[in-house]
């Protein structure tokens, strides 16, 4: 096995070439600011903005999806010149995933396999060239994890559907372009086969968005009251909803894979390092280094995971139960490390450091080990999809589902 | 990147399968592991016929010279019997710390030995039962070039009943540590098994034990060699349990779908599948730690660390992937009958072996965030 990142193969090499020269000239100007490889509510106005520059100089490119075809807005390329992008840009502290403020690293792949030709030329260029934000709206106040309980109605009514309902705990704190919805095409069938999925844009009249202040931060509640969305945006076809959901399901729930390490572990050691107790650095005191070695072992061990799941994504190569793995460790994983924050700096896990991103704020992992568990369903429904993908008590193991 | 096995390495991994199904199957294992007649030395000729000892040594040697990482996939099978015998102890660790440490005439004269299960020197490291550290080394060599002593007693030798020889860590009159090769039928060497929750382990005590000067594999940097050997051959020992772990969740998965309670297999009870999913998520950090420190390794990129992190991940996970397999398994899985017991006798015993997770999460941190001598001793 060859876990590398940085050593290419034959070919690849003239490529990293090519990035890192691209990116020292486009990534002039960002001196000075801070980036985060996630986005981050603590930008300023100038961070963001850069931000969204940079996307859409990489989605010109096709860099930002790298392996898309080239006639959707793609560069046509390989998983290691993906890799490569991956890499160069972690230099900067960033990602391909969260270059810019959307959800498109899923919805994209989703459409690219769902979606009609039309729709493909459509949609996929303008999400593909970083251009615009999508959210993804799913979660219902009745639904929860429950996501085929949909009661945001979708009536046809000749060339449109008529949408009404709500959707909560959507979004983030940038405007979106899209709404990338579950809707319910004909309450009248049965449990999964009466949803559709539409993308829908965020500007048609009768869409209100109201913030909700949560434990994780900024989310949105949407409602949608009477709104006439064209039929041209149901993806996947009528009633096909459930199957569009598994796909964009599978990629939500860990089956995205990821390449790169988590900043957190660095601080927390930068932290211990310069903080002095009875004449000693906090980093020479065996039981903050036994904490910080569990910390370590288990961040490596879903770095890990999330590399073999990148891997059996993008050579096409689906992992059995790989994704529903990552996302209980991982969720489990922030949750014991809340505790361990607690424990290595006292009170100092509590206090919010807004100088910093949320990716490396003790406090932020503190409060959020809890609050994270939920996001995009339960910790109990991670479980439930992971014991069928390994066929547990029952004759068959239930297959993951294509993704691209 | 590419986190396929090659097409040598999954050659290996069939052929190394095929030997444990048909040479090491399941009821054998129960029968060895509940008797703990666990050194069989038919099929350890059988293996050494396959070339399996000394796979990592040079061709001159009679070795195969290897990746580690091919050699692991073997290992990998090996544990899912888990088949028993010094395969690691001597196979790899004896080999390496020969091939490391000792002179060419002991090079020569052992290593093709070795390698034909001839020779099965048996490492003997530490005098303590909680430490592998150098600390642990108490036994002493005392002497000259001319004919040394070795007095003291070893508290945890794993697989010391197969030895045809011991290499013991031993104390010089400097306070230095030296490994000695030992015949086993030295007068004065004596070899008591530990009995309880363990197996194929033992105390070995050198009382007043006569030893030629020529048997020394190395005066004063003994504490490196070994730390060179154990580099290169604990992720065998690892890839060993990552199989065990994944016998096990194969074995449990097929449990809770035949095994039928209250109308119902007991697969479809979340409880039971939270065990379960437990369990996969300890097997897998395992394999991928195991996996990732062979490739540093084979890669010539700093392995020391990812050694340290493997061996804790991986002996944590053998440990852990038994207790989930007996929450599933329950009453039945207690039973020395039971396939699980063998491993689960096993997996208490590596755990130790070697040092803990505890003792290599500390070397691991000791490495990569050294601290500083002053205050070392607080």
């Amino acid at each position: 096995m060859d876990f590398s990142l940085q050593a290419d193969p034959p070919g690849i090499g003239a490529f990293r070439k090519e990035v890192r020269g691209w990116l020292q000239e486009n990534m002039r100007g960002s001196e000075g600011l801070r980036w985060s490889a996630t986005w981050s509510t603590r930008e300023n106005e100038e961070e963001y903005r850069f931000r969204r520059h940079l996307a859409g100089r990489l989605g010109r490119k096709g860099w930002l999806f790298p392996m898309f075809p080239a006639e959707y807005g793609g560069a046509g390329l390989t998983i290691h010149h993906q890799t490569v992008l991956e890499t160069e840009l972690a230099e900067y502290g960033l990602g391909l995933n969260h270059v810019f403020y959307t959800i498109a690293r899923i919805v994209a792949p989703v459409i690219l396999k769902w979606g009609s030709e039309e729709q493909k030329r459509e949609f996929l260029p303008p999400m593909v060239r970083g251009e615009i934000s999508v959210w993804q709206v799913l979660t219902e106040p009745q639904g929860g994890s429950d996501v085929a309980n949909c009661q945001t109605r979708a009536i046809r009514d000749g060339d449109h559907y008529v949408v009404s309902g709500q959707k909560v705990m959507v979004g983030h704190h940038k405007p979106p372009d899209f709404l990338w919805t579950l809707v319910c095409t004909d309450p009248s069938r049965p449990r999964h086969e009466n949803l559709g999925w539409l993308h829908i844009p965020a500007n048609l009249p009768g869409i209100t968005i109201q913030p909700m202040y949560m434990m994780m931060g900024l989310k949105n509640s949407v409602f949608f009251d009477g709104v006439r969305v064209p039929v041209k945006y149901l993806v996947g076809g009528e009633n096909n909803g459930w199957r569009v959901a598994n796909t964009h399901l599978e990629l939500e729930h860990g089956g995205e894979g990821r390449v790169g390490v988590d900043p957190l572990i660095e601080r927390v050691v930068e932290y211990c390092q310069k903080t002095k107790i009875a004449g000693g650095p906090l980093m020479e005191d065996e039981r903050v280094r036994d904490t910080i070695a569990d910390m370590m072992i288990e961040l490596n061990t879903l770095r890990r995971f999330n590399q073999r799941n990148y891997w059996h994504r993008f050579t096409r190569d689906p992992h059995p139960y790989g994704g529903a793995q990552q996302r209980y460790f991982q969720r489990m994983m922030r949750l014991r490390n809340g505790e361990r924050l607690q424990r290595i700096m006292g009170c100092d896990a509590l206090v919010q450091d807004l100088s910093v991103h949320e990716v490396v704020d003790f406090e932020y992992a503190v409060r959020t080990g809890p609050g994270q568990l939920h996001g995009g369903g339960t910790l109990d429904t991670d479980r439930l999809i992971f014991a069928r993908r390994l066929g547990l008590g029952r004759p068959t193991k239930e297959q993951a589902p294509e993704t691209i | 990147m590419d986190l396929r096995l090659t097409e040598t390495q999954e050659m290996f991994k069939k052929v190394a399968a095929d030997f444990v199904r048909a040479e090491a199957p399941a009821h054998l294992m129960t029968q060895w592991y509940r008797t703990k007649e666990t050194f069989r030395p038919e099929l350890y000729r059988k293996a050494a016929a396959l070339g399996w000892l000394g796979m990592l040594l040079p061709e001159q040697y009679g070795g195969a010279e290897t990746s580690l990482t091919d050699c692991a996939v073997v290992f990998e099978e090996l544990g899912r019997g888990p088949v028993p015998g010094p395969f690691f102890s001597a196979g790899v660790l004896g080999a390496q710390i020969v091939f490391l440490g000792g002179s060419d005439e002991q090079k020569k004269s052992l290593l093709p030995a070795i390698c034909k299960g001839e020779s099965i020197p048996i490492p003997a490291i530490t005098d303590q039962a909680a430490g592998w550290g150098p600390e642990a080394v108490e036994t002493t060599l005392t002497g000259s070039a001319g004919g040394f002593i070795l007095d003291g007693s070893k508290r945890f030798v794993f697989d010391a009943e197969a030895a045809t020889g011991f290499i013991v860590a031993a104390r010089t009159e400097s306070g230095e540590i030296a490994l000695v090769l030992v015949d086993r039928a030295s007068a004065g060497l004596s070899i008591k098994p530990l009995v309880g929750f363990m197996v194929s382990a033992a105390e070995v005590t050198f009382e007043k034990v006569r030893v030629p000067g020529s048997s020394v594999i190395t005066a004063g940097s003994g504490w490196q060699v070994l730390s060179g050997a154990l580099e290169k051959s604990l992720p065998m020992l690892c890839a060993y349990q990552v199989g065990a772990c994944q016998e096990i969740f194969g074995f449990t998965a097929e449990y809770t779908r035949g095994r039928v309670v209250f109308g119902q297999p007991i697969g479809r009870f979340q409880r039971v599948q939270d065990h379960c999913v437990d369990l996969s998520v300890h097997l897998d950090a395992a394999r991928y730690a195991t996996y990732e420190a062979l490739w540093r390794l084979d890669s010539g990129l700093p392995a020391t660390a990812a050694v340290h992190e493997a061996k804790a991940v991986a002996s944590e996970g053998y440990r852990e992937v038994c207790n989930y397999a007996h929450m599933v398994f329950a009453g039945p899985g207690t039973d020395y009958g039971h396939p699980l017991m063998a491993h689960s006798v096993l997996a208490h015993t590596l755990y130790q072996y070697l040092g803990t997770p505890s003792h290599h999460k500390h070397s691991m941190m000791d490495l990569l965030y050294p601290i500083s001598p002053k205050h070392a001793l607080r």
